[in-house]
């Protein structure tokens, strides 16, 4: 196919040759093009099948409110579906497909849902897909989703990367056609910093697509003058190919960069990039958006809008069509007459409905009056128009303009409502613009090109002062007025056929009158009732026509009928480009722990805990599973020694002259009193008195302590006691920081915990049972000279140490320890092994502190100070939660020992029925015990402290079990402590 | 970066040699894309210190005497002597950054403030990357929401923010250069994050 | 939205975790006769105002701070931001 509809002129560069394919098709376009303006050229104006009739479609704009020529771009993982032909720049290679048709695009098996169009009227699926209810999973949702949706995904991975940016300026320009610009160069010449951004790829709106000049020469030469003197400017920043897409609170607004879209190869650049633009002040420039009239079969391809074939003649030299005629109710459509004409174009026929003198002398064209187009010949593709009068001109494109409506769009997106302007016969920015922005040219109703650059540089100018900066006093371009009279006309009344209003979402003239007779007549109902204005283009063209019916039939002004609440993103925005980097591995940050490499080295199996990756256990070769590994670990752990990397738990130093008092106010347990050189467990409450964290606090010198918490509240542990030193006791001399990153800390456990201890602490610290008894901490140092602290807590239940060295230690601390515990086949364990001695011990964790239980429930009740002011104490007391057959923790074994527990599990008596009414309880935690030989759990159950020896079920609905077990203490090993107190 | 402590005896008992080494998890990294270039600052020390409550102005004329500057304004940092940079966080705490590769940075600040001020050790909490060259404003911009024009952030200033969900301190070390520091537990997603914006941007 | 702190300027909101109600500074006397009905009111009840809204945010990407910021609900405009510290000592928490 060649380029048969190529005509001279235009922005595009002739000897750069694009070849592209469209369904296989090979055509040839030009540097410059749009596949739009290619696929004209080339005479292809068949392009789509609709979304619901599945009737023919083609070009209808030449910009972002496309409503039909949606197609896929590329193959493979790169396939992209429901791209707007009229913004996918052209390159060389492209491949391109029509969408939404079963079979070819010629012959779509699909358009048989045409010929029902009598049944498929608005709010169709909402009544026939109703009954029978059994119908809906089986046949109507498959045949639903089988035929809904345009294009197809690919189902394969994105193979393109995206990323995110964040840029600051004064003065944010949103657009840049002549009020735009006209601002930005005011902005730029002041000294501001400013963003110029535009959704196209080459600036300057329709001075592009237009011949009109600015002071004295060519509109688009003048635009590229002014490109240029602004990329000189060092405080001035061109984003092209960026569509400012929302505007949020305090001047921040959204904008979406297409970088390598226009490529064959993204190279591995990130081929968008989202960002956030922070901005003092903004000057919404962003055009207005031509809207078409509504009369029947006015979907053919050829039909397009006026503004549109003008924009293919001036700015791509392509022309539509080979016989053209425009049908109009303004002035402006007679500019594309003239236009067309004077590039050659044979215009037949300007229909205006207005009885109006012609608005200027185009040669060759027959000037009807009063008139109108009733119905079209052509089903894939314009052949001719019918009159009113039921004259047929012959024609195989038809240029429309219903008048233009301002983009409004971002003003709304803090519920600003535009008002109607009945002399421009469209709805303007209102009172309510979202605050720091202003708005110029077209956008604010200023439709002239004259206006529209006097007014680009009067409200840059005004922002400039508002901002506290001195304006420019260059004056502002100059041009000429060019008529725009407008006179409403939305829809041809003696039009038979369907009338259609929204090409995208196939919604005719009936479809609205329909909805106001169902009583949907709100504009949000009507546009849920009949799916007006969805999908990708968001009724850009269809919405004030459909809305102007509307208000036709209720008889209210369009004023007092208004338009739908606008939303962010004004044009569709991947979800690529929201995720940005975050996905794969880079989903989260992760964090490792000081001696991850060296547990890498040595078998360990990672687990996910937050961000942290955690050694869950270290498989030996020839064990079968990780039962095997964990209880070994467990074994020789409590035979011998073993050493575990604690590093997650969070540390947070505290010092001051009031820390003592601080820690006495956030714990709920006593800290006045605790000596320098002991730690203390501790137990947080919230105010609610629900328990919140636990931890140990170690009080390393007379206003230094150093507490830790768990590894999951880290964070929230901080930021409340943070919110407790300032908010609640603001004049306690108390620090907080941060150190879980700062020390890799291991925990040394098991009767050889000491031996092995003794041989990297350097002499002269005593660690001996006496000097440094359970509960004492102290600084050391280790391996000569290393500073270290040392704990003697236990998590295991055992003979246990946590010693602490400088994070960047860690991993040579894991290896000394290891090395020097040979002689005690010491061993590493893991999360898995901790996690079973932890049970075994009866020690709380995260699955017993779960957000709903208390101190009381917990054993704990007696920690609770209730002789101090600290968090949590007051409402702890409350008698709802002391009810003496509140849930207590025990523990809990299987009375056939061969039985394996289940976490989860519910406690029902024994003789009761399995119900809601008789639960007891639930099992919190479970493991299988090496030291004991069976399984063993952790739970709470009601008056669990005076029900020991008595035997429950446990029951498992959801894995259909149900155990017998029997109610023990939950210190299943050493009960008395007297292990990790030798 | 391997540091090693010297072999020890304990009384009359020679006992193996444990040797503990240095392994600050950025340690060695020097990557130059385009007009950019990441480093890791070799020994960098940081150290807190924490105003008390009432002893505010004792505190800081110990700072001053101390490090031969004053405590900058919140959201300044300022050198000092032998090169030390003093960044104040917020009205009660301040860091000081110095060049020091034995693990007792705590120690010796602490025995130059003389106990007018609380400090911790916050070496090892962090990790430390340097980005420089006239690319460096670029590749942040793709992470970092701060306003980095030199209208609004001019050298010496500093400021906390999150970058790729990593909190991370700024400091502009020169016109084109800053000083980055982040938790040092997630050195690697910290490291990747500010490579991959240089190489985004190339 | 961007919150402009008192110390540090303009920061993105995003750098801030919210709490809510600014009288959560205001925690009842634990001995008061009354300290129970005080606490559950403290613990459970705040107005939900469409309008100006005193509220509790912290700094947490930032320089740890809580902020009491005035904000109102129904524009998301940011009329006042204190530090709570402050706040806290002007409304008598101080010992």
């Amino acid at each position: 196919m060649s380029q048969t509809n190529r005509i001279k002129g235009g922005l595009i560069d002739r000897n750069q040759v694009m070849n592209f394919t469209f369904n296989g098709k090979a055509m040839q376009g030009h540097a410059g093009d749009t596949l739009a303006s290619a696929l004209l050229a080339n005479g292809q104006r068949l392009v789509g099948r609709s979304f619901k009739y599945h009737r023919p479609r083609g070009i209808f704009t030449a910009g972002s409110e496309e409503p039909n020529a949606l197609v896929q771009l590329r193959s493979g993982a790169y396939q992209e579906p429901n791209t707007r032909a009229t913004v996918a720049e052209l390159f060389d290679g492209l491949t391109a497909t029509s969408q939404n048709h079963r079979g070819s695009l010629e012959f779509d098996l699909m358009a048989v849902t045409d010929l029902m169009a009598p049944f498929l009227s608005a709010g169709f699926y909402y009544k026939t897909f109703m009954w029978p209810r059994a119908f809906w999973e089986k046949l109507y949702e498959p045949m639903i989703r089988k035929s809904a949706g345009l294009g197809s995904l690919s189902m394969e991975e994105d193979p393109d990367s995206y990323d995110k940016g964040f840029v600051h300026c004064d003065l944010l320009v949103i657009g840049a056609g002549p009020s735009g610009l006209s601002a930005a160069l005011a902005a730029g010449r002041a000294g501001a910093r400013v963003v110029l951004a535009d959704e196209d790829f080459t600036p300057g709106g329709r001075l592009n697509a237009e011949t009109l000049e600015v002071d004295g020469t060519a509109g688009a030469d003048w635009a590229a003058q002014a490109i240029a003197e602004l990329a000189a400017m060092d405080n001035v920043r061109i984003m092209t190919r960026t569509t400012v897409y929302g505007a949020y609170d305090h001047g921040i607004y959204g904008a979406l960069e297409r970088c390598t879209d226009h490529l064959a190869s993204s190279g591995g650049k990130p081929r968008q990039i989202l960002w956030r633009i922070y901005s003092k002040r903004a000057v919404l420039a962003a055009g207005s958006t031509e809207r078409p009239i509504a009369f029947g079969n006015n979907d053919r391809p050829g039909v397009m809008l006026a503004g549109a074939v003008r924009t293919y003649a001036n700015r791509y030299g392509v022309t539509p069509g080979q016989q053209v005629a425009v049908f109009t109710n303004n002035d402006d459509g007679w500019r594309t007459a003239a236009d067309l004409a004077a590039n050659g174009v044979a215009i037949n026929a300007i229909i205006d409905t207005r009885d109006a003198p012609a608005v200027c002398d185009v040669p060759g064209a027959r000037h009807i009056r009063n008139a109108a187009v009733v119905d079209t010949v052509g089903r894939k593709g314009l052949k001719s128009v019918t009159l009113t009068d039921g004259q047929v001109i012959p024609v195989d494109c038809l240029a429309v303009s219903g008048g233009w409506s301002p983009n409004v769009h971002l003003t709304c997106h803090q519920r600003g409502r535009p008002t109607w302007r009945e002399d421009i016969c469209a709805f303007v920015p209102g009172a309510d613009l979202p605050p720091g922005m202003a708005v110029a040219g077209a956008a604010n109703g200023s439709m002239t090109l004259a206006a529209a650059l006097t007014e680009g540089r009067a409200v840059a100018n005004a922002q400039i002062k508002a901002l506290g900066m001195t304006p420019s006093r260059k004056a502002a371009p100059k041009a000429e007025d060019e008529p725009r009279d407008c006179a409403p006309f939305w829809h041809v009344g003696e039009s038979k056929n369907r009338a259609w209003l929204d090409l995208q979402n196939d919604v005719t003239v009936k479809d609205v009158k329909q909805s106001y007779r169902e009583g949907f007549r709100s504009v949000e109902h009507l546009k849920r009732y009949t799916t007006l204005g969805m999908a990708t283009d968001q009724g850009k063209t269809a919405n004030i026509p459909a809305l102007a019916i509307m208000a036709e039939c209720t008889g209210k002004t369009l004023q007092d009928t208004g338009t739908t609440i606008f939303r962010p993103p004004y044009t569709p925005v991947p979800l690529g480009a929201l995720g940005g980097r975050s996905r794969g591995k880079d989903f989260r940050p992760y964090r490792l722990t000081p001696s991850h490499k060296w547990a890498s080295e040595n078998g360990a199996t990672f687990v996910e805990v937050g961000n942290w990756l955690r050694a869950q256990w270290y498989a030996r070769p020839g064990e079968q599973g990780w039962r095997d590994s964990v209880d070994r670990e467990v074994e020789m752990t409590r035979n011998s020694v073993g050493i575990c990397d604690v590093t997650t738990l969070g540390k947070i130093d505290v010092q001051g002259k009031d820390a003592a008092e601080f820690l006495n106010k956030v714990y709920a347990n006593g800290f006045a009193k605790l000596a320098v050189g002991k730690v203390r467990y501790g137990l947080m409450l919230r105010e609610d008195g629900i328990c919140y964290d636990d931890g140990t606090t170690a009080r390393m010198g007379e206003n230094h302590y150093v507490m830790t918490t768990t590894t999951a509240n880290a964070v929230l542990v901080f930021r409340r006691m943070e919110f407790a030193r300032q908010c609640l006791w603001p004049d306690l001399d108390v620090h907080l920081i941060s150190t879980t990153d700062g020390w890799a800390q291991f925990a040394v456990a098991g009767p050889n915990a000491r031996n092995l201890l003794r041989k990297v602490i350097d002499a002269g610290h005593d660690i001996s049972n006496e000097a440094f008894p359970f509960m004492g901490c102290g600084e050391v140092t280790v391996c000569g000279g290393m500073p270290a602290r040392l704990f003697r807590i236990s998590f295991s239940g055992e003979l246990a140490y946590e010693i602490a060295v400088p994070a960047r230690y860690g991993n040579s601390m894991m290896q000394v320890l290891m090395e020097a515990g040979k002689e005690f086949d010491a061993v590493p364990y893991g999360t898995e092994a901790l996690g079973v001695m932890r049970i075994e011990k009866g020690h709380a964790a995260g699955n017993e502190l779960n957000g709903q239980t208390t101190a009381y429930n917990l054993g704990m009740g007696k920690m609770v100070s209730q002789t101090k002011e600290c968090i949590g104490n007051v409402l702890s007391q409350r008698p709802e939660m002391l009810l003496e057959d509140a849930i207590k923790l025990v523990g809990f074994r299987p009375v056939d020992r061969s039985q394996k527990l289940i976490a989860g599990s519910h406690f029902i008596t024994k003789g009761d029925e399995a119900t809601m009414a008789n639960d007891q309880g639930w099992m919190t935690s479970v493991a299988y015990s090496p030291s004991l030989g069976h399984s063993i759990g952790l739970g709470f159950i009601k008056s669990g402290d005076t029900r020991k020896g008595e035997v429950v079920r446990a029951v498992s609905p959801i894995h259909g079990t149900e155990i017998e077990v029997e109610i023990v203490s939950a210190h299943f090993i050493d009960p008395e402590g007297e292990r990790l107190r030798a | 970066m391997s540091r090693p402590i010297s072999l020890i005896r304990k009384g009359n008992v020679c006992v193996p040699d444990y040797t503990l080494t240095s392994a600050p998890p950025l340690a060695g990294t020097d990557i130059t894309i385009g007009g950019a270039r990441l480093t890791a600052p070799a020994d960098l020390a940081v150290v807190s210190i924490a105003l008390p409550l009432g002893g505010e102005a004792a505190a800081q004329k110990a700072i001053k005497t101390a490090f031969g500057t004053a405590l900058p304004e919140v959201g300044k940092s300022a050198i000092g002597k032998n090169g030390a940079r003093l960044v104040r966080l917020g009205r009660d705490q301040a860091f000081v950054l110095f060049i020091h590769a034995t693990p007792d940075a705590e120690a010796v600040v602490a025995a130059r403030l003389k106990g007018k001020a609380y400090t911790t050790d916050q070496t090892d909490v962090w990790c430390a990357l340097e980005i420089s060259g006239p690319d460096s404003r670029a590749a942040l911009e793709r992470i970092c929401p701060l306003d980095l024009h030199p209208q609004a952030f001019a050298v010496d200033d500093a400021a906390r923010t999150s970058m790729e969900h990593l909190g991370t301190l700024t400091i502009r070390t020169g016109e084109n250069a800053y000083l980055l520091m982040s938790a040092s537990s997630s050195a690697g997603s910290f490291l990747h994050a500010v490579e991959t914006s240089i190489k985004n941007i190339n | 939205m961007i919150i402009n702190h008192p110390l540090l300027g303009p920061r993105d909101a995003a750098e801030f975790v919210y709490l809510g109600d600014a009288s959560l500074i205001d925690r009842p006397d634990w001995q008061a006769e009354d300290a129970a009905e005080a606490f559950y009111e403290y613990g459970y009840l705040r107005d939900n105002p469409a309008g100006q809204h005193q509220e509790l945010w912290y700094h947490e990407q930032g320089d740890r701070s809580w902020l009491v910021v005035t904000r109102d609900t129904l524009t998301h405009e940011i009329s006042k931001v204190e530090m709570a510290r402050d706040v806290a000592r002007s409304r008598g928490r101080s010992k």
